[in-house]
């Protein structure tokens, strides 16, 4: 679907939006670009959807290059850009004269159309127009605008900002569905519960470079920083016991913050957290204590992200690193 | 059917600007101005040259003019797309820019009909039926058309430069008004009239496509309503070719 080598765009020669895009998107795939504001995510998305002309490296969307890339190409994607965009009629209006533009029948685009309303829960507001919806509403009429047509190639240009949980799971859900059939998908997001739950690999966008790239699970496993234990012991520990465990725990821990030792639960936070699991079962077996429960939390995404970015921030950002 | 991507767009711009207060606004007000300013200046004025009542020399002025209020339309279509980023949203799908463009000039065109239509109309009661041969008719509007070409291109091209709402619509009104007054829509350009104005008067292709309606309605065409005609598709050319440069270098994204 999408192939890029070294693709980048510069606004001058010593400015540039994004550099060295090297990634490729295949069918049914949903590719998550992830960032913080200003990393070069919509810049990308514009590249893609022939919105922006690259500057340097090439790219492939549908094995046509990317600077030859035209209505035929465009026929064949869906974008919901980050920008809201809207004619001035009704929701429901709005949907079915988006249709027509893109030259579905009228009749599929009437069903179509109380498919996408009943959908994204526009119903209620079919009638009203779409400057007078609130932040939520007319974020989902965007995503339900798109998808009155045919298309192959999704991008979605954080499609849920503004949306509440419920809301956002729900089309998450819808996307993924559609994935499942078949639909590719770009989605940029800087809410990584959402790559997380929808992305089969993302790539991490920082200052306009991919820092990484690979499914979520290996970018949390590659960057996953401290993790969180929680241990529970059968009784409260006494003062010595307290002191001599936080003392076992500075000495072999590292990036260790303990963040609660009351009542027999201790919680901490290190990088080398399995480490100090075994060390902490031995303490309680030597002390003749027993360990009711004892849990390592798993990375999230959000972890991994910002343990990525923070280290990032010191590299030279020359070289894409990471799984791939 | 297949339709086109022109028409398609076309079709898009009407149903998603005309609401009735629109339609009334830009129709209405010219309407308005035939019937109340003829009717009042009609008393004042005993008549004006071969036009005979002063009703009579308005009605071709206001026909003319209506190749501002489509083009007015075509600026103000342009603007909000590119205000509510449909523009970007249209040049992810399946369109081309210059089919864009087309689709806005031809919009502005057909508006400008629209309104020559309601105009005549309008002004029926007021001076019957002016019977007009073939020739003249092609005359009122190819002189519409590339009027429209004209006042589109120059509010295409001035709407792709711009990034704040104010500002165009600010040089959109004082163009509008500009051109309309100084120009022989609601007056004749005499020897007694003050050179300096005269000279931009002249200036000003509006008086060019209103002479011409205006020599249609009196049957009397003659070569000056050529050089009109040249002068005008000379100037359509150059706006037309300001509005294709203003695309191609049109910067997409927010505006306010």
């Amino acid at each position: 679907m999408i192939r890029t080598n070294e693709l980048g765009f510069a606004y001058s020669p010593e400015r540039f939006a994004v550099r060295g895009l090297t990634f490729s998107v295949h069918r049914g795939e949903v590719f998550g670009l992830l960032g913080r504001n200003g990393a070069g995510k919509t810049t990308t998305v514009r590249l893609l959807t022939t919105l922006l002309p690259p500057t340097e490296g090439e790219a492939f969307l549908f094995d046509t290059p990317l600077r030859q890339a035209g209505r035929a190409e465009r026929r064949r994607l869906g974008v919901v850009l980050q920008s809201e965009s809207l004619d001035f009629v009704s929701v429901e209006r709005n949907l079915t004269l988006y249709a027509f533009l893109w030259g579905v029948p009228r009749e599929v685009a009437k069903s179509r159309a109380e498919e996408m309303l009943e959908m994204f829960e526009l119903e209620p507001v079919r009638e009203r127009k779409p400057w007078g919806l609130s932040g939520g509403e007319r974020r989902r009429f965007q995503v339900a605008r798109e998808l009155m047509h045919d298309m192959e190639l999704l991008f979605l240009d954080e499609p849920t900002v503004g949306l509440d949980a419920l809301t956002r799971r729900r089309i998450l859900d819808y996307l993924g569905s559609r994935a499942r059939d078949g639909l590719s998908i770009v989605f940029t997001t800087h809410i990584l519960q959402e790559a997380d739950q929808l992305c089969d690999r993302i790539g991490v966008l920082q200052a306009g470079r991919i820092r990484a790239m690979g499914p979520p699970s290996e970018i949390k496993r590659h960057y996953r920083g401290a993790r969180a234990v929680e241990a529970e012991f059968e009784r409260s520990l006494s003062e010595v016991e307290r002191a001599e465990l936080g003392r076992l725990l500075a000495a072999r821990g590292t990036g260790l913050a303990i963040l609660s030792n009351d009542r027999g639960v201790l919680t901490f936070r290190a990088t080398n957290a399995e480490d100090l699991v075994a060390e902490l079962s031995r303490w309680a077996h030597a002390a003749d204590l027993d360990l009711v429960r004892i849990s390592v939390r798993e990375t999230t995404l959000e972890e991994a992200f910002v343990t990525l970015v923070s280290e990032d921030a010191t590299d030279d950002p020359a070289t894409p690193e990471g799984p791939t | 059917m297949k339709i086109p991507p022109v028409v398609r767009l076309v079709v898009r711009n009407f149903a998603a600007t005309l609401d009735p207060i629109t339609l009334l606004v830009m129709f209405g007000q010219p309407a308005f101005l035939i019937v109340i300013l003829g009717t009042m200046f009609n008393q004042l004025i005993p008549s004006v040259g071969a036009s005979g009542s002063y009703v009579a020399y308005l009605v071709p002025g206001m026909i003319a003019s209506q190749m501002i209020t489509g083009a007015v339309l075509a600026g103000r279509i342009f603007w909000l797309d590119r205000r509510w980023a449909m523009v970007e949203q249209i040049f992810s799908g399946p369109f081309l820019r210059a089919e864009y463009l087309a689709a806005l000039l031809l919009t502005a065109l057909l508006f400008s009909l629209v309104g020559v239509g309601i105009m005549v109309l309008v002004a029926l009661p007021l001076i019957g039926v002016t019977p007009l041969s073939a020739f003249e008719i092609l005359g009122i509007l190819g002189t519409i058309a590339l009027g429209s070409l004209f006042f589109g291109g120059l509010l295409i091209a001035i709407g792709g430069r711009i990034r704040s709402a104010n500002l165009y619509f600010t040089i959109q009104s004082l163009l509008q008004y500009f051109l309309i007054f100084i120009s022989t829509v609601y007056y004749p350009v005499t020897a007694k009239t003050p050179f300096v104005l005269r000279a931009i008067v002249y200036a000003n292709p509006l008086t060019y496509a209103a002479n011409t309606v205006r020599d249609a309605f009196t049957h009397s065409f003659g070569p000056g309503d050529l050089v009109a005609a040249a002068i005008l598709t000379g100037l359509a050319a150059v706006t037309f070719s300001l509005a294709v440069l203003s695309f191609r270098t049109l910067e997409m994204g927010p505006v306010q």
